[in-house]
């Protein structure tokens, strides 16, 4: 796991996780296996008729995204808390790169408590998924 | 639309057992090939619990329509977990829903409606597992 409590510090940058680029192929299996039947990710007739281009990728991809990216960080079933705000849509062809920093950085019982900004980002540069996380570093 | 009286009313309950193809084929459509998530003693990404709820939850897809929310417009805005341990493969999960908070906001393309759904997982033994808050926004027509 990237990140030790003995080494972690503000400021500190998670390791990267590249994804995609996203496909509609992609976005067809995700709702199912996600339960989610909006036809927004996968009918570009019915995204257009709601007045986007067309279809987008769901939020939730994104955030599973990050959260494969948090647990390469910090290791299965260290990851205590976990949001997301889907701040601007993700389009097929778009590369998402996982990023994040340490924020903060305190002791509790047993574990280290690590504070993280965490977003997606695409091709451009712009963020799309921001969120936030506290990971509990075994000690 | 939605309405401020609808705050604090339960919205419904489910329960499900986590079942081991169900996470398998949720990690690959992330495209996610950690081993931890397959096998025994396997357990679920961290965000598996969207698609359990989706699941487990009685009244489905006609939940959100009584919310009052418009289906054509609806996105999902925010999600927030909190996790007292990892979901297990194998496990009867037990959830209970409820409507925390509901509010407009009026911008220049006219009004949001937002409905906060709150979401708490207990295991068999009536242990907490995760917490999930969600907010759904959808265009007011």
């Amino acid at each position: 796991m990237a990140l030790e409590a003995t080494s972690v510090r503000v400021g500190q940058e998670l390791p990267p996780l590249v994804k995609g680029p996203i496909t509609k192929e992609m976005l067809k299996a995700y709702g199912p296996a996600a339960g989610d039947p909006n036809p927004i990710h996968v009918d570009d007739e019915f995204a257009k008729n709601a007045g986007y281009p067309g279809v987008f990728a769901h939020g939730m991809l994104s955030m599973g995204f990050l959260g494969e990216f948090l647990t390469n960080a910090a290791g299965v079933g260290n990851v205590r808390k976990f949001r997301a705000r889907f701040a601007k849509l993700t389009w097929p062809g778009d590369l998402v790169t996982c990023k994040g920093t340490v924020t903060a950085v305190r002791d509790a019982e047993g574990v280290r408590l690590v504070e993280c900004d965490v977003w997606t980002e695409t091709q451009t540069g712009e963020r799309k998924v921001l969120g936030s996380a506290t990971l509990a570093l075994p000690r | 639309m939605p309405s401020k009286d609808m705050i604090g009313r339960e919205l419904g309950t489910g329960s499900a057992t986590v079942d081991a193809e169900h996470v398998a084929a949720f990690a690959k459509a992330l495209g996610d090939d950690n081993p931890a998530y397959r096998g025994p003693g396997a357990t679920a990404p961290l965000t598996y619990p969207i698609a359990f709820m989706t699941q487990a939850m009685a009244g489905g897809m006609e939940t959100f329509l009584e919310l009052g929310l418009d289906f054509m417009t609806l996105v999902h805005g925010e999600q927030e977990f909190e996790y007292v341990r990892p979901v297990r493969v194998g496990e009867t999960l037990s959830l209970t829903g409820r409507i925390a908070d509901v509010y407009e906001k009026t911008g220049s393309s006219g009004t949001l409606d937002f409905v906060v759904l709150e979401t708490e997982a207990k295991d068999d033994g009536g242990k907490p597992v995760f917490y999930s808050r969600n907010v759904l926004i959808s265009r007011r027509a």
